[in-house]
């Protein structure tokens, strides 16, 4: 009986042997993907266990932090001024996450490799972890006037809006607010039923308030794409300037079609006269259509399409942590009607206000492009920064200083002459500050229910020593003078008054 | 060569009965139990220290009384048995009271995708109490058995009175109604329900019954079953006629399995009978008999009924839509396990930082995995451990008693105990089709834990024989010798 007692024991070492083989590859090896399925609401639940990292604006106000909670998890994320700043910080769901929220979610949850090391300190010395804080670059002030400014003018409208604000020289996102927004405090609850209601009514909003208009919706920019096409023709030959002289007739006709380009209101350009010739900074600052979709023509969709490529359209690339980014586009036309319609912001041209921020930026910035960011630094809970982002060129000189320098002055015009088309925000008007920008009002046929053409504006300033550089699109807001300026003016000043600058 | 550790016999004039050893052990045992209290304790909100006191000072002096009782009735058992038992009711208990104390500060419990919440915990609040008087009945049941059963044989004459008792135990509950017999929220019927009592699950001492009983009838039969019959392709096949009480065990099983869809205990079951078989007789042939007819019967019932099938297919497709996600979500419970110990990953969560109580009955067949997940894989091998080294002693008795009855007993039981691990943590850890059986001294409820105490009581019974020093004659050499028997 002992041969088979010896035998059955071998049999029962071979049985705990394949035990602990099982568990070892279960909880060794398997654990980690086990963990990451996204059924497992374990994952979700442990990080809720943690307080999770607060979420800073670069002037210190907090816009999403965590409170100790009695219900099943250890802390509730909350968000303050949620639909201010929805577009920015995303949300953090018992099931998902968005925005910046998703982006630095490892960090902010504290499990990021960058952490592992404070957190087995932090588990030695018996102190529960902390998820890491992020610090963005938007400015509060300019972030409430964006979203304040599209509040009042889209409230009930059921049409889209965005603001995007950036700090020329670096690229740092100022602002980014977007119209219509949703309150992420609702889908930061605890409760899954309410998550999940509050998602489906927002998913049936139209437009919906998930989508981020300021980076991506992408609408028509109208007249602000002269900015391109004026570069794209100063580019072509350097005796060009400001005063260089230009064919602005009352009326434009198309080549290959009867069709004809008149002016807003079928205005003479200027002092030009019907058939005359007119300086581009008049043209420019009346936002002469006639005179750009001529230039269009001359300069040809290639070109147009290479200038606009320079200041970011087109590039599915751009790539902002925290922000997702639909690219703007430019087609180019298969013919010179098409072109001349394409250099004054139609065909099938459509940018995002984000784009029409970096427009302003570019030439804010002596011509030269910085990539847009928004996440400025990320620090432990031991205060040391563990991730800091440093300000990148995105294009390299898109226009050269000189020419810069003269879509400066043009746009200076635009806000300053008395002819120019935003001269309401003249120095004179907003307190003795000089600001440069450019109108766009786009005729958008995909505005089924509104008549009104979107309103566009882009901005900065001071035109002098730029600090700022504002895009706004007001989806159906009528002239952009009107509907779209007034926001980015608010925006500037708020955002020049927290520097002291008047 | 016999290895030392398994022949040595202590020396004649020195008989070391290693009680201080056992008294050590226990405190050590002691030590870490009252550890992961304190530990759960200072993890979870809302604990009272006093009742934890309370609870730890009633197991010290449970286990201490089956101490004192082993020191009189049994003074050379084994002297790891009882600590290693009392180390895992002990963790038993702590774990018990960490489940319990998770439903605790109002929280509502998980939600659910379906927007409803799940309850937290199905543990009353006197879940913890009543562990602790289950573990009292245990030793109670572990101390009248030492003192009642001097000497193992005296089982031997009872072998058919003790086999009807098992079958009877087993059948029951098939034959009550489901409103009796049914376990809530399975579609097993295993247990008889004595309305404000409580519950007993019979079959946990129907296979005691039933391993005291075959080990009677295979030492009467094992001449006969190891020497009659034919060969068959170079295996010794049995006679006809000494196949039907293996028949019959079959029939019991498959009974079991079918009627009562109790699946793991008909496993048990059958490999406790093969594997009590194989030791009387040392023929292959009846470990192939006994495997082949089980697994036989197993799939034919896989393909026969649905739950049998749909537990096939919890194991081999856990995460698929049809198993995880549509309605009933029948792997559900594996698959919250499974995340449980990937949660725990190799160190745990701590004690009272894990979250176990999302998968379904955590506190009896899945305790295991609140283990792995709250002290991670290092937690898991050292119970595997220690299920090993109970297993390890019984198996080490069996080799040394004398006796073929013990010798059967003593194996047949270590064997169960280890089929018994090796099913339930097999099952959790996806090695093997998850069938819900309890997890022997960690699994809440009354039944198992007495009954593994019990086991343990006849463990220490046979190996105090095994090792009891031979009867000391008394007056000199020659004459009729009359001897002290202790």
């Amino acid at each position: 009986m002992n041969r088979a007692l010896k035998r059955i024991s071998i049999a029962v070492l071979v049985m705990f042997l394949l035990l602990m083989i099982n568990v070892n590859y279960l909880q060794g090896f398997e654990a980690s993907s086990l963990s990451t399925r996204p059924d497992n609401i374990r994952a979700v639940s442990e990080a809720n266990q943690y307080e999770r990292g607060d979420i800073v604006t670069a002037d210190g106000v907090l816009i999403a932090g965590t409170t100790p909670s009695n219900d099943f998890y250890k802390y509730q994320r909350y968000y303050t001024d949620g639909p201010v700043y929805a577009p920015v910080t995303g949300y953090d769901t018992i099931y998902s996450t968005s925005g910046v929220e998703e982006a630095e979610d490892a960090l902010l949850s504290g499990n990021g490799s960058q952490l592992a090391f404070r957190n087995f300190i932090d588990m030695i010395t018996n102190k529960p972890q902390k998820g890491a804080t992020v610090y963005l670059t938007i400015n509060s002030k300019a972030q409430l006037a964006a979203y304040e400014g599209l509040a009042k003018i889209l409230a009930g409208k059921g049409r889209v809006g965005g603001v995007v604000a950036l700090n020329p020289a670096t690229g740092a996102i100022l602002a980014m607010a977007s119209y219509p927004s949703y309150n992420p405090n609702v889908l930061a609850s605890h409760n899954g039923t309410t998550v999940n209601n509050y998602d489906e009514a927002l998913l049936r909003e139209n437009p919906s308030p998930l989508i981020n208009n300021a980076t991506q919706t992408t609408l028509p920019p109208g007249s602000t794409f002269k900015i391109v096409t004026s570069s794209a023709w100063f580019t072509q030959a350097t005796t060009r300037n400001t005063s260089s002289m230009v064919y602005s007739p009352q009326v434009l006709t198309l080549p290959q079609t009867v069709n004809k380009l008149h002016n807003d209101d079928d205005e003479v350009c200027g002092s030009a006269g019907a058939n005359g010739q007119t300086t581009i900074l008049w043209a420019f600052s009346q936002s002469c259509d006639t005179t750009f979709g001529n230039l269009g023509i001359d300069l040809g969709g290639q070109t147009l399409n290479a200038m606009a490529e320079r200041f970011g359209v087109n590039d599915p690339n751009l790539n902002i942590p925290g922000v997702t980014v639909a690219p703007s586009q430019y087609v180019i036309p298969d013919s010179p009607p098409l072109t001349a319609f394409s250099a004054i912001g139609q065909y099938s041209d459509t940018v995002t206000p984000l784009q029409e921020a970096m427009f302003a930026a570019a030439i804010a910035n002596n011509g030269t492009l910085m990539k847009p960011y928004l996440i400025q630094q990320v620090t432990a809970s031991d205060l040391t920064v563990v991730q800091a982002t440093t300000p990148s060129v995105l294009t390299q000189q898109v226009v050269s200083p000189a020419i810069a320098g003269y879509l400066k002055q043009m746009m200076i015009a635009v806000v300053q002459d008395p002819q120019g088309t935003a001269f309401a925000y003249n120095e004179a008007n907003e307190g003795g500050l000089e600001i440069a920008g450019k109108t766009g009002t786009a005729q958008n046929l995909l505005n089924g229910s509104s008549p009104n053409p979107d309103a566009v504006f882009t901005a900065f300033a001071p035109a002098n020593n730029p600090k700022i550089a504002v895009g706004v699109i007001v989806q159906g807001g009528g002239y952009g003078a009107a509907a779209a300026a007034p926001i980015a003016v608010a925006v500037i000043q708020a955002y020049l008054a927290t520097l002291g600058i008047r | 060569m016999p290895s030392p550790a398994l022949g040595s016999q202590p020396p004649e004039d020195l008989p070391a009965s290693r009680r201080r050893t056992e008294l050590i052990m226990l405190v050590f045992a002691f030590a870490i139990v009252a550890f992961a209290f304190a530990n759960t304790a200072f993890s979870l909100k809302g604990q009272r220290l006093s009742s934890l006191v309370a609870y730890m000072i009633a197991f010290v002096a449970i286990i201490i009384g089956a101490h004192l009782a082993v020191r009189r009735w049994a003074p050379y058992a084994d002297p790891l048995l009882v600590p290693l038992a009392a180390l895992l009711n002990g963790l038993g208990i702590v774990m018990i009271y960490r489940l319990h104390e998770a439903g605790r500060n109002g929280n509502p419990g998980p939600v659910n995708t379906q927007g409803t919440t799940i309850p937290i915990t199905t543990l009353s609040s006197s879940a913890v109490t009543l562990q602790i008087v289950y573990t009292l009945l245990g030793i109670g049941c572990f101390v009248a058995f030492l003192v009642f059963v001097k000497e193992p044989r005296v089982l031997q004459r009872y072998t058919y009175l003790l086999g009807l008792i098992g079958v009877i135990l087993i059948a029951l509950p098939a034959f009550l109604p489901s409103s009796i017999s049914g376990v809530a929220g399975t579609g097993a019927k295993i247990q008889i329900a004595i309305p404000g009592l409580g519950s007993i699950q019979p079959e946990e001492f129907a296979k005691l019954a039933l391993a005291a009983s075959f080990a009677g009838y295979l030492v009467a039969k094992r001449d006969v079953l190891s020497l009659a019959g034919r060969r068959v392709l170079g295996i010794d096949l049995p006679r006809g006629r000494d196949l039907g009480p293996i028949a019959v065990v079959w029939l019991v099983s498959l009974m079991l399995l079918v009627a009562e869809s109790d699946i793991g205990t008909s496993a048990v079951f059958m490999g406790l009978f093969v594997a009590m078989i194989y030791i009387a007789t040392s023929r292959t042939s009846w470990l192939l008999i006994g495997f082949v007819s089980f697994v036989g019967g197993a799939f034919l019932a896989a393909e026969l009924f649905s739950h049998v099938g749909t537990r096939f297919s919890i194991w081999l497709h856990p995460f698929s839509q049809q198993n995880l996600i549509d309605y009933p979500q029948a792997s559900y419970q594996l698959v919250q396990g499974l995340y449980g110990m990937a949660n725990g990953g190799l160190l745990g969560r701590g004690l009272g930082n894990g979250l176990p109580y999302w998968t379904p009955l955590v506190q009896s067949d899945l305790i295991f995995t609140a283990f792995g997940e709250e002290l991670g894989l290092a937690g898991v091998m050292a119970l595997l451990l220690i299920y090993g080294l109970i297993v390890q002693r019984g198996l080490r008795t069996a080799l040394m008693i004398k006796d073929p009855y013990s010798k059967l007993l003593a194996g047949g039981l270590s064997f169960m105990l280890a089929l018994q691990v090796f099913v339930i943590v097999g099952g959790v850890t996806r090695l093997i089709p998850l069938t819900g059986i309890t997890t022997p001294f960690l699994s809440q409820g009354g039944s198992s834990l007495v009954a593994s105490w019990i086991l343990i009581a006849v463990l220490a019974r046979l190996s105090d024989t095994a090792r009891r020093p031979p009867p000391r004659p008394i007056q000199e050499e020659g004459l009729t010798q009359v001897v002290s028997v202790r």
